[in-house]
Formats: structure tokens, sequence, C-alpha cells
């Protein structure tokens, strides 16, 4: 079967539950971040419910396709779903799907990180309307254009990630440094380790448990920010 | 310098002055504390009354009578909420 890159047989099926308990907290995180929005009416707040709100959408998008991966059952019921438009049936369907769910993973991952480096910006630092509009509309395309190149190129897709991770730990850090609070360096933290296991997944073609490194970094980085947040939420 | 309070800020910085005086003011002094004209305090204060955040009590005297502002649990339990809101958005730097 079609794969984009090699993952080691040991780790597989277990990087279902590692996916699966990465979207359940960022799905926590953009209900509170929409809880606030609709308090306060505050447009940035809804930006970044949004955000982790994609975030949840390319996880699921992963664990689907690695049910189609991993489970016959799926594959079946993919295969009935796809057999009308690729006809010749087989691997086609399997290699469609997997490319699609791929290129829709990583285009709500990618969009996700860049919207989080918008809002994780000081106002001072952010544009009016007008510009925040044409500058999502520009982000968009471009977010567009490295997906569908990632899907014949995976590195790119993960290079990408890693720059935006940079600038959002960045940001991150200078709002510690704002702030002096210790949950700001937490999530500082936590986005520090899920750019190394962004770091870590550009390697995966030389180093196959590589893939188990990044996906234990990020999960590890989403944990962090369910521990911020219930510690901030906490009665 | 610090800029524009938010509405939820003032709502906030109104209730927060009740709490700090010990759940209890008086208007005047509210006007002070939340750093407010008169004419906004008292359009911010219709709607605390009518959302049963605050309660307005009038104190009668042998001379006088004046009006004391009492903070509600509700008016409490939106402090609590606001306070977790702050957290989280100072700790996501939004």
């Amino acid at each position: 079967m079609f794969n984009l890159f090699a993952t080691p047989d040991w780790f597989n099926h277990l990087d279902i539950i590692f996916t699966a308990v990465t979207l359940l907290i960022s799905l926590l995180i953009s209900a509170y971040g929409w809880k606030i929005y609709k308090l306060s009416s505050d447009r940035r707040f809804a930006y970044f419910s949004f955000s982790f709100l994609l975030v949840s959408l390319a996880f699921l998008f992963k664990l689907i396709t690695l049910g189609n991966v991993y489970f016959a059952p799926v594959r079946e019921i993919t295969g009935e779903i796809l057999r009308p438009i690729t006809k010749s049936g087989g691997e086609t369907y399997r290699n469609l799907f997997y490319r699609v769910g791929f290129f829709l993973q990583m285009a709500s991952l990618l969009g996700s990180w860049l919207l989080i480096y918008l809002v994780s910006q000081k106002s001072r630092s952010r544009l009016k309307k007008y510009h925040e509009l044409t500058q999502i509309g520009l982000f968009v395309y471009l977010v567009l254009l490295i997906a569908i190149v990632s899907t014949f190129v995976v590195p790119v897709f993960f290079v990408t990630s890693l720059v935006l991770l940079s600038l959002i730990v960045l940001n991150y850090y200078r709002n510690y440094l704002n702030t002096g609070k210790d949950n700001a360096w937490l999530v500082m933290v936590a986005f520090f380790l899920i750019l190394l296991g962004h770091l870590a997944f550009i390697f995966i073609q030389y180093w196959e448990v590589l893939y188990f490194a990044g996906m234990s970094l990020m999960s590890l980085g989403f944990l962090l920010i369910l521990i911020v947040y219930r510690m901030v939420t906490r009665a | 310098m610090a800029g524009r309070r938010s509405r939820l800020e003032l709502v906030f910085d109104i209730l927060a002055a009740i709490q700090n005086k010990g759940g209890k003011i008086k208007p005047t002094h509210l006007m002070y504390k939340s750093n407010l004209s008169h004419k906004l305090l008292s359009s911010y204060m219709e709607e605390l009354l009518e959302k049963e955040m605050i309660i307005v009590e009038e104190v009668k005297t042998k001379k006088s009578s004046s009006k004391v502002v009492h903070i509600t649990e509700k008016g409490l339990g939106f402090l609590a909420e606001f306070r977790k809101m702050r957290e989280f958005t100072d700790a996501f730097g939004l």
C-alpha cells in the first residue's frame, strides 16, 4: 500500500491513542477559547478558538487515515465509498484516500499554527481588520500551496511547521518575559516540545524510530497545555 | 501606558472594587475606586442590577439617607470566572 513515510511496526496502532488524546485536548482548549469569546465578544478569542479547532480537525483527519491503514473494515468502507471515483478499485482508492487525508491534515495543522502565531502577537503588532483579512487570505493560499507540495515532498510540511512553531515559541517567550507568569512559561515549553516533535518528524525517512520520538514529544507538549488549562480553571 | 479598558474589564473593576471593600461600598467611593465618570458608572450599575450581580440598599439615618452597593453571589461568581479567564489569556499571550 502507498505510504508517505515509514513508521516503526511496533508503534503502529499505538499512535492512534497518542493522536486521539491530542485531539481531545485541542477540542477542550478550543471550547474554552470559544467560551471566552462569547463572554467578551473579542475577535481574537474566536481566532484562538478556531486555531485549536483546526488542530483537532488535523488530528481527526490523521485518525481517519490511520484507521484506513490499520483496520481492514475501515478500508473496505472507504473503498466502497470511493469506488465510483477511482473506478479501477484495488489499491488506487486507498492511495487517493491516504493522500487526501494527509493533505487535509497538513492544511489544517499549518493553518492552525499560523493562526496561533497571529493571535499570540501583542495587539500593537497586529494589523487593522482589513489588513488582517488580506493577510489571512494570503496565508490561506500559502498554506494550501505548501500542503499540496508536501503531499509529494513530505519534509516540506514538517520544515514549514518547524518555522511557524519557532515563531510561536518566540512569541510565547516574549509573553513570558512580559507577564513573568509560570503558566506563560509552561505554554512556551509546551510549544517548544511540539516544535522538537516536528524536528524529529523531518528525519523519519532516515530513522523510523523518530516517528515515535516525534509523536511522544508532541503529545507531551499537548499534555502540558492540558496541565496549564487545569491549573487555570480549577476552582 | 495601559490601553483602554474593555467593557468586560470595566465590569470586573467595578465588582472587584466592591469586593475589596468587604462586599459593600458607597456609590461615590465606587466611582473613585473604579475610575469612572458618574454617568458611565450609573449605566454600568443599571446593567449589573439587571443581571443581579449587585444590589443597592437604601440606608436611612435620622438626618439623611444614603445608598450602599452590595455584591451578590452571582457577582462574586463572575469575578472568579473572570480571574480564571485572565489567567488563561495571560498564559496564552492573548
